[in-house]
């Protein structure tokens, strides 16, 4: 499967995700909230950034922005380079399709597709489906002999490499994950990890949330929220990074 | 395999099967009340009609005492009148039977007569065959006054005529009280014609007194009459029964309509996640809508075909109790009835539509 063995890009060298000063506000029942606070900070190709904080610090927020599924209510988001403000909503649907990967915590699988088409209805919303393809991507995940089990049929965690596959099939740049091992046990969490670890290293730029300190020491870099405000602490291994420059 | 919207459309459908059932059945319930109103509606005219005939003439002509109908009254009468009126002549006499009663013996065309008053029950036997030249109708009470029905001897004036009578007349009126004859006969028997012609005029008040005009014209001097009760009356209940039925199809269609948005409506709700998750799969609002409104419209026709057969049989019954006669059913209310059923299932699927429109998937997707 291309997903896998190719070389995205080099990583470290520009950002694919760059923000400034981009808040979000909520307006609800009167009172305006300000679930993010003018964040500034950029993601470099092929980092793997894990991002933390307490429930309601604004992590959900902001990776729904980074996936153009929200818009800021100002600032500006560039992903790929592009200032999402300038497109249209049909044009940001495209976008998505091409440059976003979703790996969610509830995986989001439509209950009445089986494993496999629902990853080829990633394919499907994207340009056209290929179910040879689909069936690698499945294999890949580990779940060759389950392709055509429908979701009810699957544990939590082949549920959750189901949904890898699918975010993977069309082989975009970004892959967003909001606490993608939040509904799995020890077992399934170091299958995960290590599915994204291997995504790390073909050169996928990954965004995680996390509770979990495990999960979060796999990134090389914390972007710790609270109240809405950003706290980006370098770690070892973006000093690395650093270093390696 | 490929994955197609139709694959889509199939598995969701049977997934959620209840749900779609219950939108099915909306759906031919609506489809089988618009067939079933639009095929009796069809008939509507012509039943009605066809029940007011039976009520008899909506106009009388007669001459003024002392004198005659014109020989060619009658032909002028059905050149005015049009050929889907109704007319009938009638000439009378007081004859004697052979009890020696006094009874009041009428003329007339019978072939005229069995389609101006339908109405007119006939017991014991049937009306005449026309070509019968010797045949008579006698009314339930004048048979009292006679001693056989089958040798129906009368005089007038002092000559005999010998009859056999094929039926009895019961109306409920003058008629029970007569002795009709073939009008032929009638004249050579008493050698008096036609002083009364009755015609019927379906349609309106306006196109009665229309054709009261005309006749007028076509014969000075005759008194030409409206039956005045019976042409109000009859535009008023077929003016009453119009807006009856439209009424019903109204309430009906709004309705089934409510029902259709509510199922829909929920569906869609139901399905907030999955739509929310097409559209960060790239999904464009279009593809899901079309996906959303294909799948109303495959109900909406499936809808019409199990409606269109029901609604069929439910005209068909509807019209065999209360008219006597079956509506077959009409292939032309076809179009019209998928034409609404579409309607209301685009309409019904407008308010989804717009909740698909002010998805956010970010608030969906995430959490919980
Ligand atoms: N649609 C919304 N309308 C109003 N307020 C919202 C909405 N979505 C989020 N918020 C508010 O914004 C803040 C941040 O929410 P967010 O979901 O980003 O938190 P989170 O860090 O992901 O929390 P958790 O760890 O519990 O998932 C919260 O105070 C929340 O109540
Ligand atoms: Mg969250």
């Amino acid at each position: 499967m291309r997903v896998l063995e190719e070389t995205l890009s080099t990583p470290g060298t520009e950002s694919v995700i760059s923000l400034n000063a981009v808040t979000r506000e909520y307006a609800s029942h009167g009172n305006v909230v300000r679930a993010l606070d003018s964040a500034t900070f950029a993601i470099n190709s092929g980092e793997w950034v894990a991002i933390t904080g307490p429930s309601g610090s604004g992590k959900s927020t902001l990776v729904n922005m980074l996936g153009c599924l929200d818009r800021p209510t100002s600032g500006t988001l560039k992903i790929d380079g592009t200032d999402v403000a300038s497109m249209s909503a049909t044009e940001l649907d495209r976008f998505r399709a091409d440059k976003i990967g979703f790996i969610f915590q509830q995986f989001h699988l439509i209950p009445y597709l089986s494993a496999i088409e629902n990853v080829m209805l990633a394919q499907y919303f994207h340009s056209m489906t290929d179910e040879s393809e689909a069936r690698v991507a499945l294999e890949k995940v580990g779940l060759g002999a389950r392709i055509s089990h429908l979701p009810s049929e699957l544990s939590g965690g082949e549920q959750q490499r189901v949904c890898i596959a699918r975010a993977l099939i069309n082989n975009p740049p970004i892959l967003l994950a909001d606490e993608p091992t939040g509904n799995l046990d020890a077992a399934n969490q170091k299958i995960v990890a290590n599915l994204l670890g291997e995504l790390h290293r073909y050169g996928h730029t990954i965004v995680m949330v996390t509770h979990d300190p495990e999960m979060a020491a796999l990134a090389q870099r914390k972007i710790a929220l609270s109240h809405g405000k950003v706290f980006c602490h370098p770690t070892s291994s973006s000093r690395m990074i650093r270093l390696q420059r | 395999m490929t994955l197609s919207m139709s694959t889509i459309l199939r598995r969701s459908l049977i997934h959620r099967r209840a749900r779609s059932l219950s939108a099915l059945v909306a759906l031919t319930v609506s489809a089988g009340v618009a067939t079933a109103l639009l095929t009796l509606y069809a008939d509507l005219d012509a039943k009605l009609h066809h029940e007011f005939r039976s009520f008899g003439a909506n106009i009388v002509i007669t001459a003024p005492a002392s004198s005659a109908l014109p020989q060619d009254a009658l032909a002028k009468v059905r050149q005015v009148a049009g050929s889907d009126a109704l007319v009938a002549p009638f000439a009378y006499a007081i004859a004697t039977t052979d009890r020696g009663t006094p009874v009041v013996v009428a003329g007339t065309d019978f072939a005229a007569v069995k389609k101006l008053d339908a109405s007119w029950a006939i017991e014991n036997g049937a009306w005449p065959d026309p070509s019968d030249t010797q045949a008579a109708l006698i009314g339930q009470r004048a048979a009292n006054f006679i001693a056989d029905e089958h040798a129906v001897k009368l005089t007038f004036a002092g000559k005999p005529l010998t009859l056999h009578g094929t039926g009895r007349i019961k109306t409920g009126g003058d008629e029970d009280s007569r002795i009709y004859i073939p009008l032929p006969a009638f004249t050579a028997w008493t050698g008096t014609t036609t002083s009364v012609i009755e015609v019927q005029i379906s349609g309106n008040a306006q196109k009665i007194d229309a054709a009261i005009t005309g006749l007028k014209s076509a014969l000075p001097g005759m008194q030409v009459q409206p039956v005045r009760q019976l042409v109000e009356g009859e535009s008023r209940i077929v003016d009453r029964t119009h807006t009856l039925m439209y009424a019903a199809v109204l309430l009906i269609a709004l309705t089934v309509g409510v029902s259709v948005l509510a199922t829909l409506s929920a569906s869609v709700l139901e399905r907030r996640r999955d739509f929310a998750l097409m559209k960060a799969l790239g999904g464009s609002q279009s593809q899901l809508i079309s996906l959303f409104l294909l799948e109303a419209a495959l109900l909406a026709f499936a809808g019409v075909i199990a409606g269109y057969i029901i609604g069929s049989a439910l005209a068909w019954a509807i019209s065999e109790t209360n008219f006597g006669t079956a509506s077959l059913p009409r292939i032309e209310v076809l179009p019209l009835v998928l034409l609404l059923n579409m309607a209301i299932a685009v309409m019904a699927a407008l308010f989804p539509a717009r909740v698909l429109r002010g998805l956010q998937p970010a608030a969906l997707l995430k959490g919980e």
